[in-house]
């Protein structure tokens, strides 16, 4: 038995002691088995891989937090049988998230991830979600929410050579928009602290507020749709945030609705066509909306109007072909009236000299005589 | 020039010159005194310069347009428009950089430089001459010569353009090209949405000055005469 087990074990001794009764299924909680997986040391008995799980990150992951523990997830783990240098069987089988995620894992199945099993590569869930450190991702950007998905597997730069802007949309749209196209849309309104050039959390937008996540909405949305914060009660948030000294702008990014359907990722038939985005009526327009994570993991949406794009808060958004959601609207008008003016000014004046050609002449003729 | 001004507005004139049918048809058949005197006026880098910028700008006007209302029209691909746009945007930028490269090297930079001495009065008069001088068959009060090719507005007009407009419109399409590259100088200016204000309000100026500038250029002695110049570089004194 090597060191690390031999301590373990001692401690699952005393643990069993201290309680009275042998550890079973049902007394195993989370603490008992980060006393071994704790350890950051800590490998298979084979020595490959390890098999530590940081106790920190488990504590903040959703499952955590949503009260799923160890024994929830890995289901064979069985009654402990403390006098063995490993006190459960091993190898314990991989884990069923679609136990839970259904649907998730229903949609998984049809995408080209699960396609890719035909040719031996395995790519299971923890792949892209990770395994004990699962989090929200809803309120983080998407640079950084690819970066702990497809990212880790996927060098989206190498190719995409035909899409212009490239690193623009790898910036502000997330992958599944493209290549899982039967997902609804959003864009996403994340807040931005101009005078310190960083992204606000929730919390301080709230804290500045005095409010919470429930009477965030509530305190500026008060027409008719009170479940949709309007144009003007937007910019009424961001006066508030103004004059308690907090100066934001935002920043817009175009997530996919968070749907299980997004798990059916596509190659083949992913999105190349520019003009189902960058076009006024274009359906994720009428999807505006903010995410507050709380601090359970949960997700707070709040709608907002398409109008709000057109505030100047939001100055850093901008597609081509929006223009039916762009405040720059007049300046088309003024800029197409500009040019017909040009063109009726050319024409006036054409005219002019036509009808005035008559009255040249004649003075033409008589310079011509008075010469003679 | 004013002897010239005269047989021009004789073949003008005459029984249909009243409509604009038969002056369209006068406009296709210029009348030229043999006997003037050819000046070279347009440098050969210039008319180059002149052709490769009018060509290209057409087509950044075009593909401008299928970008801006992108999903209303279809002259192009949404893609194919951006691809040629920024392509050509880099040729004109490189042109214009060889065009002021030529008149810093040449000296001939000054011609766009205003002399303020008697810039008011010289205004007034070419003012005068295109709202009322031209329709009773005066003579343009600025006569061309290599050391003095534009009148007074032409020249501030010309200054404006290439010294201020067209590099603001170099600059923002640049910065547009790739917003996430840029993404400090484009912060800077007040966010992309300021940056393509000012781009797409200058590629409406400059599509309305392209019809000025074509009107403009058939106000020579005949209606082809100044076209026909920036080809071969000499226009009639």
């Amino acid at each position: 038995m090597n060191r690390k087990w031999g301590m373990s074990l001692a401690m699952l001794v005393l643990a069993a002691a201290m309680s009275g009764a042998a550890a079973s299924w049902a007394a195993v909680d989370n603490g008992v088995c980060l006393d071994c997986h704790g350890d950051s040391s800590l490998t298979r008995k084979d020595g490959e891989g390890s098999v530590f799980v940081d106790q920190k990150s488990f504590q903040y992951s959703v499952h955590n937090i949503n009260g799923i523990g160890c024994l929830d997830c890995h289901t064979d783990v069985g009654d402990l049988d403390v006098s063995q240098a490993v006190p459960h069987k091993t190898p314990l089988a991989a884990v069923n998230c679609g136990g839970c995620h259904e649907q998730a894992a229903s949609q998984y199945r049809l995408g080209v991830h699960q396609k890719a099993s035909h040719k031996g590569i395995i790519i299971q869930c923890q792949a892209c979600h990770g395994y004990h450190d699962v989090v929200s991702n809803e309120n983080k950007p998407v640079r950084e929410r690819e970066n702990r998905s497809c990212l880790k597997c996927h060098n989206p730069g190498k190719y995409h050579n035909w899409l212009p802007q490239k690193e623009t949309h790898f910036t502000y749209v997330q992958c599944t928009v493209c290549h899982a196209p039967n997902m609804p849309h959003v864009i996403h309104l994340r807040f931005y602290d101009l005078a310190k050039r960083q992204f606000l959390e929730p919390e301080r937008v709230l804290a500045a507020l005095g409010t919470d996540f429930d009477g965030f909405m509530p305190m500026f949305s008060r027409d008719a749709k009170p479940e949709e914060m309007s144009a003007d009660e937007f910019e009424n948030m961001v006066f508030a945030l103004n004059r308690r000294g907090l100066y934001v702008g935002f920043h817009a990014e175009l997530l996919s609705q968070n749907d299980p359907r997004v798990h059916q990722v596509t190659k083949v038939s992913a999105k190349r066509a520019c003009a189902d985005c960058h076009a006024a009526n274009a359906p994720f327009f009428d999807s505006v909306a903010m995410f507050f994570v709380d601090q359970n993991g949960g997700v707070h949406q709040y709608k907002l109007d398409r109008k709000v794009l057109e505030s100047y808060s939001v100055s850093n958004f901008y597609l081509p072909g929006s223009g039916a959601v762009s405040r720059l609207r007049p300046l088309d008008l003024g800029g197409i009236l500009l040019v017909l003016g040009a063109g009726v000014g050319v024409m006036l004046h054409l005219a002019g000299r036509a009808a005035t050609a008559p009255l040249r002449k004649r003075r033409h003729d008589r310079k011509e005589g008075e010469a003679d | 020039m004013e002897v010239m001004n005269a047989i021009v507005e004789a073949g003008l004139a005459g029984e249909e010159g009243a409509s604009v049918a038969g002056l369209t048809r006068k406009l296709r058949k210029p009348v030229v005194a043999a006997a003037n005197k050819m000046v070279y006026i347009h440098h050969a880098p210039i008319r180059v310069w002149h052709w490769v910028n009018a060509a290209a700008f057409v087509v950044l006007l075009l593909t401008g347009v299928q970008i801006r209302f992108a999903g209303r029209l279809n002259l192009f691909s949404l893609e194919e428009a951006i691809h040629l746009h920024n392509y050509v945007g880099f040729m004109v930028i490189s042109n214009y950089f060889l065009w002021l490269l030529y008149n810093l090297g040449s000296g001939q930079i000054r011609l766009y430089l205003p002399n303020p001495r008697g810039m008011a009065r010289k205004i007034k008069e070419q003012v005068v001459y295109y709202t009322y001088g031209i329709f009773r068959g005066d003579p343009n009060p600025h006569q061309v010569t290599p050391e003095d090719k534009f009148n007074v507005m032409q020249q501030q007009t010309y200054a404006i353009i290439m010294f201020a407009l067209i590099p603001l419109q170099m600059a923002t399409g640049l910065f547009l090209w790739e917003i996430k590259r840029f993404e400090n100088y484009i912060n800077f200016m007040g966010g992309v949405r300021i940056v393509n204000l000012l781009h797409v309000s200058l590629f409406f100026f400059f599509a309305a000055f392209l019809i000025g500038h074509i009107y403009l250029a058939t106000l020579g002695h005949t209606p082809l005469a100044h076209i026909k110049a920036m080809f071969t570089g000499y226009e009639e004194e």
